[in-house]
């Protein structure tokens, strides 16, 4: 299968904080992957790498098999709106509606129109009156309404409703069955989305921790429960990712697949063992330690 | 080229900025110089005579009235829209490209509007009752083979300069326009120093296309400036 996203060792800084450090992971032609990780992890920097609008301080990226910066051809073909996107003065939902069709090909109207009615979005407000949602369903239309062959949805779920999320994901799910794309989207409402995603790349720090299919993803860690010392005594062989503690009772994440052995041992000493969600991988990966990611690296 | 087009699409977009308000300014200050020679008029002055034409002509209201919107809104093009540029699709090269060629087309509509008015206030005796509003020095006095150069490089000039500084924030925040406005402020004391002493020559031989060469290397410097600053800027 064709990569439509190739990011290669893809390292940026800005002044001495590096935000992307040796970033490496591709994303099929045709899939939903979900981009996840804590805040700051690098995510929204990712995208714009891939949409253009930066650049990488070293490595190379690739979308639909040609470097994104400065490349028309390329960059017709990709929508990514940042969550904290910046409209021109006086811009109402009009004007968005108005210009976006002259940069995107394949803009559909019918979806614009749909998705406008359905979030609500008031069409004689100034957009920078807006509130967080209603700029989330601004950013989703033209996410969704421009069929961008490769579409990056930077948090489209901020502050929205239950309502306006049902209708994003049954319209996305929608027009992608109809209109096959790349997506990639980022997200912290990892439980709602992941039936979305076909692969997941979380990234913690500026680095990828996990790329994978999103169901072998959920074979790369489980959870342990029980009493302090059982759990520590199970934990002892594995990398613990997360640890919680309350009055005796302890929760780990640990890396690893749950093998019969595992299973065996966790029975013999009375703790609870189960997989780990998808939810509870980003979050074991977003709370572990400075020093266990170094020797993970080092391993 | 298309996304040159789609960029200058992209700022005439916003029709009432582009169209309406340098109109809306331009009856302000009309309105404000009418009220001002009514002013005169009860004060004792009369209207057609020397003083009251001299008085009438000597009013920049419109150049002020303008400047500071045109000024604004080439900050505004490239400060608010550059990020939505971006989102859009443009590359920064059709952006800067398709920035400048809205500029001239926006310094061509003031200039038209300005022109008219001008062609009107004249065919009429100065709507009939002597009120000087655009029949001023700034545009020319009357003299619409002056008032085409002066009005589209002075829009020009008003635009691009803005247009550069929003640049430079763009790129560097807060430091790039305090980097330019102390650029700026240096060489225009540098050249005060060179120049002050041979100064009552210089007023002596002044030509008005000096001002023309001056307004073109401004625009110029500005819009290659915008370029330099654009080219590599990121957005977040």
């Amino acid at each position: 299968m064709t990569n439509a996203i190739d990011i290669r060792s893809a390292t940026r800084t800005f002044g001495r904080t590096t935000a992307l450090d040796g970033v490496s992971f591709a994303v099929p032609e045709g899939s939903i992957c979900g981009l996840l990780g804590r805040n700051g992890a690098g995510k929204t920097t990712i995208m714009s790498i891939i949409a253009g609008q930066d650049r990488p301080t070293s490595g190379r990226v690739e979308v639909l098999g040609h470097g994104p910066f400065e490349n028309e051809s390329v960059l017709s073909r990709i929508s990514f709106v940042r969550d904290n996107q910046r409209y021109p003065d006086n811009y109402r939902l009009g004007h968005v509606l108005r210009i976006a069709p002259e940069f995107a090909p394949n803009w559909n109207a019918d979806v614009a129109a749909e998705l406008a009615e359905g979030f609500r979005i008031p069409t004689k407000t100034d957009i920078k009156k807006f509130s967080r949602g209603q700029l989330s369903s601004v950013a989703i239309i033209l996410g969704l309404a421009s069929r961008a062959a490769v579409t990056l949805l930077d948090e489209p779920y901020l502050g929205l409703d239950v309502t306006a999320r049902a209708l994003f994901h049954d319209m996305l799910l929608r027009d992608y069955t109809a209109h096959p794309r790349t997506v990639l989207l980022s997200t912290h409402l990892i439980e709602e989305s992941e039936k979305l995603f076909d692969r997941v790349v979380v990234v913690d720090r500026g680095r990828v921790r996990v790329d994978s299919d999103v169901d072998d993803a959920r074979d790369l860690a489980f959870t342990l429960s029980g009493t302090t010392a059982a759990v520590d005594e199970l934990a002892r062989r594995h990398t613990v990712l997360r640890s919680h503690t309350v009055s005796g009772l302890k929760s780990v994440t640990v890396l690893g697949a749950m093998d019969d052995a595992v299973r065996a041992d966790a029975d013999g000493l009375g703790a609870r063992i189960a997989p780990a969600s998808l939810q509870d991988l980003v979050a074991a990966f977003g709370e572990e330690s400075s020093e266990s990611i170094e020797e993970g690296a080092r391993a | 080229m298309s996304a040159v087009v789609s960029t200058v699409r992209l700022h005439l977009n916003q029709r009432v900025g582009t169209f309406a308000v340098p109109l809306y300014i331009t009856a302000t200050v009309a309105a404000f110089s009418v009220l001002l020679s009514l002013l005169f008029w009860r004060s004792g002055s009369l209207p057609g005579t020397a003083g009251w034409i001299q008085g009438s002509q000597s009013n920049p209201g419109i150049a002020y009235g303008l400047v500071g919107f045109l000024v604004y809104f080439g900050v505004a093009s490239v400060a608010a829209t550059f990020p939505f540029a971006l989102t859009l699709g443009a590359t920064r090269r059709s952006f800067v490209a398709g920035t400048l060629l809205w500029y001239a087309i926006t310094a061509a509509y003031i200039t038209v509007v300005l022109a008219v008015l001008t062609a009107i206030e004249l065919a009429t005796d100065h709507w009939f009752a002597g009120f000087y509003i655009f029949d001023v020095y700034v545009l020319g006095a009357g003299d619409l083979l002056r008032l085409v150069p002066i009005v589209f490089l002075g829009v020009l000039t008003a635009l691009t300069v803005g247009g550069v500084f929003a640049a430079s924030w763009v790129r560097f925040a807060a430091r790039g326009p305090q980097l330019i406005a102390a650029g700026a402020v240096v060489v225009i004391v540098a050249a005060l120093i060179i120049v002050l002493p041979a100064v009552g020559t210089l007023v002596a031989a002044f030509q008005p296309w000096w001002l023309a060469v001056a307004a073109g290397v401004v625009i110029l410097a500005s819009s290659v400036g915008s370029w330099l600053l654009l080219r590599p800027a990121i957005v977040r």
